[in-house]
C-alpha cells in the first residue's frame, strides 16, 4: 500500500525490473539452451554406462552454470538490498515527514494563536510587533518546509543518480553473463567435441583390440588346423607307405610262392616224365623188367589211362590228318587244274597278241600307202602349182626338184620290224643291228660272258642233279649272306631241307628269282670251263685240263662240285648277277621297241614331203599372191567400169544418130 | 568467315538465315508454355478474380511464387494455403523469425505478425476498430499465440498544451477515459484458436516523451482485459508483465478469472501485487486448474504469503510455484513450509530474494524429509545463516528426490553448501538412470508390442 504512493524513486522501477526481467530471461533462455545439451550428450552416457562417467563434463556445466546464475542471484541479492534500503529511506523519509508535519503544525498552531491575539490588540505598535512575529513564524516555517524540499528533492537526485548507476552496472553485467554465456558455450562445445573424440577414440581402439583378438585367434585356429591337416596327410602317407610295403611283401612271397610251386611242379613233371619215359622203357624191356613193374604199379595205371588218351588223341590227329590231306590234295589239284586253264588262257593270249602284231602291222602298211600316195599327189599338186606360177605367171623357167622319197613306196624300214616280230628271241643279228652300242658293251664286260640264247639252249639240258650241286655250292659259298639264327634253327632238318630253305633266303637277297636258278647253274658251269681255259691258255695248255674239261663236258655232274673252285663261285656270281640285269634290262628294251617303231625317220621323211616346196618358193609365192590381188583389183575396177563405158558408147551411137537425123533433116530442109 | 560479305553471299538464301549462337540467352524454351501464360494471367487479376482450387498442386506452387505479397488478405487468407506465399509475405513485412515457434506454418507466422503489429500501431480514439472486425474472421483459424509487446496510450498531445497553458486544476480532467489503452473485448473471444495471449502495458522507445502512464494499466483496461481473457476460452497462457499492476487490479482480474475452463499458466511477473492481491490469486489458485504460477518482483509480504500457503495446502493442480524478489519473510516461508507438507505436487518452488531466515529453512526441510515430490528448490539470496544451512544439511542426507537446490548467497557454511550439492547431484544422476530405464522399458515395450 505504501509503494502506491508514488515516490519518484518507485516511478523509475518498472524499467529497472524490466533490465532485471531481461537478464533473468536470458538466464532462463541459457538454461534452456543448455538443458536439450544435457539430454543429449547424457543419454549416450547412460548407454554406455561401463566407459568413464563423463564427469568433466557434468562438472563443466554445473560450474559453468552457476558462474552464470551466479550473476543473476548476485542481482537479486542486491534487488532485494536495494529494495530494503529504499524501504529503510521510506520509512525514514515518513518519520521526518511526519516529525516535520508536526512541527510544523505547532508552528502553525503559534500562528493561528498569533492571529488570534492580533485580533485583541489595538494598539498599532503592538500589532505591527505581533505582524512581525508571525511573519517571522510563518517564514520559520517555509523555510522548514523549503528546507524540507530541498532535502528530499536532493534525495531524488541522488536516487536518480544511483539508478542511473544501478542501470549502467546492470548492462555491465547483462554484457558479463553475455560473454559468460558465450564462454560456457564454447567451452561446453568444445568439451563436447574432446568427449566425442575421446569416445571415438575409445570405440576405435576397442574395435581394433578386438579384431586384432579375433585376428590372432583366427590365426590360432588356422594354425591349429594346418597342422592337424599336416599331421593327418604325414600319417596318411606314413600308412600309404606301410601298405605298398606290405602289398610289395605280398607280391614277392606269392612270387617266391608261385615260383616255388611253378619249381615243384616242374620237377613233379619231369619226375612224372621221367616215370613215363622209364614206364615206356619198361614197357620196351617188359620181359625184363617186370619186377620194376610191380614196383610202379601204382603209377601205371595212371599212365595207362593217360595213354589211351594218348591214343585217342593220336587217332583224332590222324583222322584229321587223313582229312586235311584230302582237302590239301583236292585243293592242289583243282589248283593244277587252274594253273594248266590258265597257261592255256596265256598261250591263247599270246597267240591272239602276234595275230593282233601282224594285224596292226599290216593295217599300218596299208594306211602308210595310202596316206603316202595321198601326200605323193599333194606333192605333185603342189609342185604343178608352182610351176604354173613360175611359168605363166612370173614367167620364170621352173625346175622340178629332186626328190628321192617320190620314188620310195610302203613304209620306211619294213624290212626291220618284221623281221623283229617273226624271228622272235632268235633274232641276235637284227639285235646287234639295232643295239650295237648294246652289244659293244656286252663284249667289253668280258669274253665270259655268253649270250643269253646259248645259256638257255643249255638250261635244258642241264639235269637236275647238277643243278642240286649247284645249289648246295652256292648255299655253302653264300652262307655269309644268311643270318646265323636261321643256320642254327636248320641244323636238325635234312639237307635237302636245308638248301631249299637257304635258298628261299638266299635268292631274295641276291634279287634272283627261282625261275633263274637253271640258268645261273648253266652260267657258273660256263664260267668254270671258261677260266679253266684261260688257266689252260697261261700254262698253254696240259694235255691233263683238256682231258679234265672233256670229261666235265661229258660228265659234268659228277665232277661239277669238286671242279669248280670255290673261290670263283663269288666273283662269278657277281658277273651273273650283273649279265642277268642287263639282259633284263635289254629284254625289256626289246619289248619296248616291238610296240612302238622308230618313228624318227618317218617324221624327217613326212618333213622332206611338207618341204617339197622351199621357203624362198613360198616368200615368191607370198608377193606373186599380192601382185596378182592387186592386179585383180584392177580388173575389178575395169570390169565395173566396163558397163560404164558401154553405156557411154551407147549414148554416143545415139548421139551419132541423132545428128545424123538432124543431119538429114536440115538437108531436107535445105532442099 | 574471310569472305566479304559479296554478292553471291547475298544470292545465297541459306547464308542469310543464321542462328546467333554467340548469345548466351538465347534458349529454345523463350516462349513460355500456354500453360504458363495462363498461371501468370491469373496471378495477374488474382484479386477480381481469385482462381485456386482448380488448379493442380504444380500450378498451385507456381501461383504462390508469383502472387503479390500486397493482395488484400480478405482474398487471400482463407483461399490460399500455408507455403510459400506466406513465407513471401512475411519476407515482405520485415524479417523472419524461428518458424519452429509457430508450428513450422509460414501462415500463422504472418498472421499472428500481422494481428501483433496491428495492436501494437493502435491507437485508440485515432484508429478505427473497424478494421479489426474486419481482420478477424480472416485470421481466427490461424492466430494461436498473441505476443503484443506495447500498446500506445491515446494521443495527448492537445491536453498537453492546454497542460503548459492551464493550471494544476485541469489535470484532474485528464483522468478521464481517454488514457485508456486498445479493448481486447473486440476481438479476442473470436479468436477461437488463442492459447497464448502475453500482454504488456507500456510503450517502446518511447525517447523524451516519456510519462509514468504510459507504463500504467488503467482500471478500466483491466477491466476489459479480464473480461475479454474470460471470454477466450481457449486461452492456456496468460502473461501479464510490467504492466503496473496493484491490488485492486488484481483483484478484479482474478475475478474474472476464477473458473476459468483452459487457463494453466498465469504469469504476472514484475508488478505491484501485493497482500491484497496475492490473497486473491490464492483464491484463484483453487478455483482454476492452474499449473504454473510466476508473481517473481512482486510486493507480495507475510500475510498474502499465508493466503497462498493456505491455497497451497488445499491444492492438488500446481506444479510450479516462482515467488522470486518478494518480502515473504519468515512469516511467509514457515507458512509455505508447512503448507507443503500437505501437499502433493509441487515440483517447483523458488524462495529467492525473500528474507527467508533460518526458521523457514527448517520448516522447508522438514519438508525435504518427509515429502518426495519436490524437485527443485531455490532459497538463494536469503540469509539462512549456519543453522539454516545444518538443517538443509541433515534434511538432504535423508532426502533422494531433490534434484535442484540453490543456496548460493545465503551465508551457509561451505561445507553444508557442498553437501547439499554433493546430494542433489547423485540425486540428478539417479534420476537420470532412471530416465533412462523408463526410457529403455518403453522402447523395448513398444518393440515388444
Amino acid at each position: 500500500m505504501e509503494n502506491s504512493d508514488m515516490d519518484p524513486e518507485e516511478a523509475y522501477e518498472p524499467s529497472e525490473m524490466f533490465e532485471n526481467e531481461e537478464a533473468k530471461s536470458g538466464a532462463s533462455t541459457q538454461e534452456d539452451e543448455e538443458d536439450p545439451d544435457m539430454k543429449v550428450d547424457e543419454e549416450p552416457y547412460e548407454i554406455h554406462e561401463k566407459q568413464i562417467l563423463p564427469q568433466r563434463v557434468i562438472n563443466l556445466n554445473r560450474d559453468l552454470t552457476t558462474l552464470v546464475t551466479n550473476i543473476q542471484t548476485a542481482a537479486d541479492a542486491k534487488e532485494s538490498l536495494r529494495r530494503a534500503e529504499l524501504e529503510e529511506a521510506r520509512r525514514l523519509r515518513l518519520e521526518r515527514l511526519e516529525k516535520d508535519l508536526k512541527s510544523s503544525q505547532e508552528i502553525f498552531e503559534e500562528i493561528t494563536r498569533g492571529w488570534s491575539l492580533s485580533t485583541q490588540r489595538a494598539i498599532p505598535q503592538e500589532l505591527h510587533e505581533a505582524l512581525n512575529n508571525q511573519q517571522q513564524l510563518c517564514d520559520a516555517l517555509i523555510e522548514d518546509k523549503k528546507k524540507l524540499i530541498n532535502d528530499l528533492q536532493q534525495e531524488l537526485k541522488v536516487g536518480d543518480d544511483r539508478y542511473v548507476k544501478d542501470l549502467r552496472k546492470q548492462t555491465e553485467e547483462l554484457d558479463l553473463m553475455m560473454e559468460r554465456m558465450e564462454d560456457q558455450i564454447k567451452t561446453l562445445i568444445k568439451a563436447y567435441r574432446e568427449e566425442l573424440t575421446q569416445i571415438e577414440r575409445v570405440y576405435t581402439q576397442e574395435s581394433e583390440i578386438l579384431l586384432t583378438k579375433d585376428k590372432i585367434e583366427w590365426d590360432q585356429h588356422m594354425k591349429g588346423l594346418w597342422e592337424e591337416e599336416l599331421k593327418r596327410l604325414k600319417q596318411r602317407t606314413v600308412k600309404v607307405e606301410e601298405y605298398e610295403n606290405i602289398i610289395h611283401n605280398l607280391m614277392i612271397e606269392t612270387w617266391s610262392k608261385h615260383s616255388i610251386i611253378q619249381t615243384k611242379q616242374h620237377a613233379s613233371f619231369q619226375v612224372l616224365e621221367r616215370e613215363s619215359k622209364q614206364l615206356r622203357m619198361a614197357k620196351f624191356t617188359k620181359t625184363h623188367t617186370r619186377h620194376e613193374i610191380a614196383e610202379s604199379k601204382f603209377s601205371l595205371t595212371n599212365i595207362k589211362t593217360r595213354l589211351s588218351r594218348m591214343k585217342k588223341q593220336m587217332a583224332n590227329l590222324s583222322d584229321k590228318y587223313k582229312s586235311q590231306r584230302d582237302e590239301f590234295t583236292k585243293k592242289s589239284r583243282y589248283l593244277s587244274e587252274d594253273y594248266k586253264r590258265k597257261i592255256k588262257q596265256y598261250e591263247r593270249i599270246q597267240k591272239q597278241l602276234k595275230h593282233f602284231a601282224v594285224a596292226d602291222g599290216r593295217k599300218f602298211e596299208e594306211m602308210w600307202l595310202m596316206i603316202d600316195a595321198e601326200v605323193k599327189q599333194l606333192v605333185e599338186r603342189a609342185l604343178d602349182i608352182d610351176s604354173q606360177i613360175c611359168k605363166q605367171h612370173l614367167g620364170v623357167a621352173w625346175e622340178r626338184p629332186v626328190m628321192g622319197f617320190m620314188e620310195l613306196c610302203g613304209p620306211i624300214q619294213p624290212q626291220g620290224v618284221p623281221q623283229l616280230l617273226h624271228t622272235g628271241q632268235d633274232s641276235q643279228d637284227s639285235q646287234r643291228m639295232m643295239d650295237p652300242s648294246v652289244r659293244k658293251e656286252i663284249e667289253a664286260e668280258g669274253s665270259a660272258v655268253q649270250t643269253e640264247s646259248g645259256a638257255e639252249e643249255e638250261e635244258e639240258k642241264l639235269p637236275m642233279e647238277t643243278l642240286k650241286g649247284v645249289m648246295e655250292l652256292l648255299c655253302d659259298k653264300a652262307g655269309f649272306l644268311m643270318e646265323d639264327k636261321l643256320l642254327k634253327l636248320l641244323i636238325p632238318l635234312g639237307k635237302e631241307e636245308q638248301t631249299v630253305v637257304k635258298l628261299g633266303s638266299l635268292l631274295p637277297y641276291i634279287g634272283i628269282e627261282e625261275e633263274d636258278i637253271p640258268k645261273l647253274a648253266a652260267f657258273l658251269l660256263k664260267y668254270r670251263h671258261q677260266q679253266r681255259e684261260q688257266t689252260e691258255d697261261v700254262c698253254d695248255g696240259s694235255a691233263e685240263s683238256n682231258n679234265k674239261a672233256e670229261e666235265e663236258e661229258t660228265e659234268p655232274t659228277t665232277h661239277l662240285t669238286s671242279d669248280l673252285d670255290p673261290y670263283d663261285v663269288v666273283p662269278a656270281l657277281k658277273s651273273f648277277l650283273r649279265q642277268h640285269m642287263r639282259s633284263r634290262e635289254s629284254s625289256a628294251r626289246q619289248h619296248l621297241h616291238e610296240a612302238a617303231r622308230d618313228s624318227s625317220e618317218d617324221e624327217a621323211y613326212w618333213q622332206s614331203m611338207g618341204s617339197v616346196i622351199c621357203e624362198d618358193q613360198l616368200r615368191l609365192w607370198d608377193t606373186a599372191e599380192n601382185k596378182l590381188r592387186q592386179y585383180q583389183a584392177v580388173l575389178a575396177e575395169i570390169s565395173a567400169l566396163v558397163p560404164e563405158t558401154e553405156s557411154l558408147q551407147q549414148q554416143n551411137r545415139e548421139l551419132r544418130m541423132l545428128l545424123q537425123q538432124t543431119l538429114k533433116v536440115s538437108t531436107d530442109l535445105e532442099m | 568467315m574471310s569472305r566479304s560479305p559479296d554478292p553471291p553471299a547475298a544470292a545465297d538464301p541459306r547464308q542469310l538465315r543464321r542462328i546467333i549462337a554467340e548469345d548466351a540467352h538465347w534458349f529454345l524454351n523463350t516462349v513460355p508454355s500456354l500453360s504458363n501464360l495462363c498461371l501468370q494471367s491469373i496471378v495477374n487479376h488474382f484479386e477480381e478474380r481469385p482462381i485456386w482450387e482448380g488448379l493442380s498442386p504444380v500450378h498451385k506452387d507456381f501461383v504462390q511464387e508469383r502472387l503479390s505479397t500486397s493482395m488484400p488478405l480478405h482474398v487471400t487468407a482463407n483461399l490460399i494455403h500455408d507455403g510459400v506465399y506466406w513465407k513471401r509475405c512475411c519476407e515482405n513485412r520485415g524479417g523472419i523469425r524461428d518458424l519452429t515457434h509457430y508450428g513450422n506454418s509460414w501462415k500463422r507466422m504472418f498472421f499472428e505478425k500481422h494481428m501483433e503489429n496491428m495492436i501494437e500501431l493502435f491507437i485508440p480514439d485515432v484508429t478505427e476498430p473497424k478494421t479489426f472486425v474486419e481482420m478477424v474472421p480472416l485470421c481466427k483459424d490461424y492466430i494461436k499465440r498473441l505476443n503484443i509487446s506495447q500498446l500506445l496510450p491515446p494521443v495527448t498531445e492537445p491536453q498537453k498544451k492546454e497542460e503548459e497553458y492551464g493550471s494544476e486544476l485541469v489535470i484532474e480532467n485528464e483522468d478521464g477515459p481517454s488514457m485508456d489503452h486498445f479493448d481486447f473485448n473486440i476481438m479476442l473471444d473470436k479468436l477461437t484458436n488463442l492459447e497464448e495471449f502475453h500482454v504488456v502495458y507500456r510503450v517502446k522507445q518511447c525517447g523524451l516523451n516519456f510519462e509514468c502512464k504510459m507504463f500504467e494499466m488503467t482500471h478500466r483496461d483491466c477491466e476489459s482485459l479480464a473480461k475479454a481473457v474470460k471470454s477466450c476460452k481457449t486461452l492456456k497462457i496468460l502473461r501479464l508483465n510490467l504492466s503496473h499492476m496493484e491490488d485492486t487490479k488484481c483483484r478484479l482480474l482474478v475475478k474474472y478469472l476464477l473458473d476459468h475452463p483452459s487457463l494453466r499458466e498465469l504469469d504476472l511477473s514484475h508488478n505491484l501485487i501485493g497482500d491484497k492481491g496475492a490473497r486473491a490469486i490464492g483464491k484463484l489458485l483453487n478455483r482454476s486448474s492452474l499449473e504454473t504460477l510466476n508473481l517473481c518482483d512482486n510486493n507480495i509480504g507475510g500475510p498474502g504469503a499465508k493466503a497462498l500457503a493456505h491455497a497451497l495446502s488445499m491444492n492438488s493442480t500446481l506444479l510450479s510455484l516462482n515467488l522470486r524478489l518478494n518480502r515473504l519473510r519468515d512469516e511467509g516461508g514457515q507458512a509455505i513450509g508447512k503448507a507443503l507438507l500437505n501437499n502433493n505436487t509441487l515440483l517447483l518452488l523458488h524462495l529467492g530474494a525473500n528474507e527467508v531466515t533460518w526458521p523457514s529453512a527448517i520448516a522447508l526441510s522438514k519438508v525435504l524429509v518427509q515429502r518426495s515430490t519436490l524437485k527443485s528448490l531455490n532459497l538463494s539470496c536469503n540469509n539462512l545463516g549456519v543453522d539454516g544451512g545444518k538443517a538443509l544439511e541433515e534434511a538432504m542426507s535423508n532426502n533422494s528426490s531433490l534434484t535442484e537446490c540453490d543456496i548460493r548467497l545465503t551465508e551457509v557454511e561451505e561445507q553444508s553448501a557442498s553437501f547439499v550439492n554433493q546430494v542433489v547431484w547423485t540425486n540428478q544422476s539417479l534420476e537420470q538412470r532412471r530416465h533412462a530405464r523408463e526410457s529403455k522399458t518403453k522402447k523395448t515395450s513398444t518393440a515388444v508390442y
